[in-house]
């Protein structure tokens, strides 16, 4: 190492100015340029400095701060989703928005460049349930807007009583709203893969039902929105494997529409169904009948 | 694979209908419920074993409570906004260390510059580098390399710097203590801080993190 340094008369004033600084809690840097000896000398100083018994913890109102700022931060980061989002998922966005609980925010349009890594806290497992509807509502937003316009001031509003021809719960589409019947393909044209449909506010797929009799009764093919229960994007169909993918954060529903178990977001809800109804070769789907759009 | 069940399973705005903003039908609500407050735990734990180590590690490097905290935020912050959260705790540690590591070599880094000449002098000398960068030392605390320093200091000096750090004496109040005069006090803290920075890695004992 170099040979060491004399000491100068400035040396001993600036290091107790510094000394004194800290002391007086204040914050406090050594002189510029320093020598690299004299530099090792002031970082004893902070470390000697840190053994005073007042700098031992962190404050807790600092740690409380900083603790509500991390999952503040993390919350917010939900909200940023990836380009891609559909159009349609763009519609509506202040109506349905701020019926929803505070947690749930019009994310599609916050167009933040986003990290593809999972969160630390992964509050979208909180967000899922709540999400999953606030999404597929956001998707479809013209339930909103017909909801609206068929008088209800919510989003949730008071249920009616469920069709006859389906052994538990409400559709997707409540019959408190105008409805139509949407011309999504026909018999002879659907395979055995999934088929897309968009329909104003709706982007669903229609899909041979087999063996689903929960829902679809006797219908031969069931029918399921598209966007993914987690935050709203629109999941693809592939035959290779015979699932729905989700392109923003991996979920995986099966042909149903159910959540993948082994796939990544298993805990995930399913794709809501949308009524069928077939008549003669044609499959219609029954979807909102949204008039401004 | 297909069995019906009691459940209404596919329901959502059934269930938003019900209870808006819990939209999730019962069996999910209680596994996303258990997991998210799972998640918030390990959080917490983290943060909580965490927090007081950087928190520490930082202020042994700034000396002051103002920046220590600055940097402590910097550092969870970036820690947190760019972790995998696949990694378990222990990497996660890890790589919360080595973002404290260069958010102090940035620190050191503007407020530690060596003049150009200086520097150039030393370089033909042989010396390797500004900053030497130790890796973050977990296996002793900060106080702890304190005490093995001033044990091992002579006595004079380590009268003196525990006036002034320890007790936090001025320099008046040291220079009664210990029968000096404050020049004798201002000229022995700095030769006894000059000893101590020769012998902290001797009494480091054993260099890199374990």
């Amino acid at each position: 190492m170099a040979g060491e340094d004399q000491e100068r008369f400035e040396d001993y004033l600036e290091l107790e100015r510094y000394i004194e600084e800290l002391q007086a809690g204040h914050v406090a840097h050594p002189p510029a340029d320093l020598t690299p000896e004299r530099a090792r000398v002031y970082r004893m100083a902070a470390l000697f400095r840190s053994a005073s018994p007042e700098a031992a913890e962190p404050s807790p109102e600092f740690a409380e701060a900083l603790h509500a700022r991390l999952l503040a931060m993390d919350e917010e980061a939900q909200q940023d989703l990836p380009q891609g989002q559909p159009q349609v998922a763009r519609t509506e966005q202040p109506v349905v928005a701020q019926q929803d609980k505070q947690e749930i925010q019009p994310s599609p349009q916050i167009n933040r460049s986003v990290p593809k890594r999972a969160r630390f806290v992964p509050r979208r497992s909180l967000l899922a349930g709540g999400a999953a509807a606030a999404a597929s509502l956001l998707v479809g937003a013209g339930i909103g807007a017909a909801m609206e316009q068929a008088g209800n001031s919510k989003v949730a509003s008071t249920a009616t009583p469920t069709p006859t021809s389906y052994p538990s719960g409400t559709p997707i589409v409540p019959d408190t709203i105008p409805t139509k019947l949407h011309l999504a393909t026909t018999l002879t044209k659907l395979g055995n893969g999934a088929v897309p449909f968009t329909s104003g506010a709706v982007v669903g797929y229609v899909i041979r039902n087999n063996g689903d009799e929960d829902w679809a009764g006797e219908s031969e093919v069931i029918a399921m929105s598209a966007s993914c229960t987690h935050m709203g994007c629109i999941v693809q169909w592939q035959d290779s494997d015979r699932r729905f993918h989700c392109p923003c954060h991996g979920g995986m529903f099966t042909e149903d529409g159910e959540p993948d178990k082994s796939g990544r977001m298993s805990y995930l809800a399913a794709l809501p169904r949308l009524e069928t109804v077939i008549k003669g070769d044609d499959v219609y789907v029954v979807v909102p009948d949204v008039k401004s759009l | 694979m297909h069995t019906p069940r009691g459940i209404p399973k596919k329901t959502h705005l059934a269930a938003a209908e019900q209870d808006a903003g819990q939209a999730v039908r019962p069996a999910d609500r209680r596994d996303t419920d258990r997991q998210w407050s799972q998640n918030v735990q390990e959080f917490q734990s983290f943060y909580q074993e965490n927090l007081g180590l950087i928190y520490r590690y930082i202020y042994s490097k700034v000396g002051n409570r103002e920046e220590a905290e600055d940097l402590t935020s910097q550092i969870f912050i970036k820690a947190v906004r760019s972790v995998d959260l696949e990694r378990g705790p222990h990497s996660m540690q890890k790589w919360l260390f080595q973002v404290a590591r260069t958010t102090i070599a940035d620190y050191w880094r503007s407020y530690y510059r060596i003049s150009i000449s200086s520097l150039e002098e030393l370089l033909d000398a042989g010396w390797e580098g500004p900053i030497e960068e130790d890796a973050v030392d977990t296996s002793t605390t900060p106080m702890e390399r304190v005490q093995r320093i001033l044990q091992a200091l002579p006595e004079h000096y380590r009268e003196v710097l525990t006036c002034r750090f320890l007790l936090n004496l001025s320099i008046k109040e040291t220079a009664l203590r210990l029968g000096l005069t404050e020049s004798n006090v201002k000229v022995l803290q700095f030769r006894a801080l000059k000893r101590a920075a020769d012998v902290e890695p001797v009494v480091k004992g054993i260099t890199g993190t374990p």
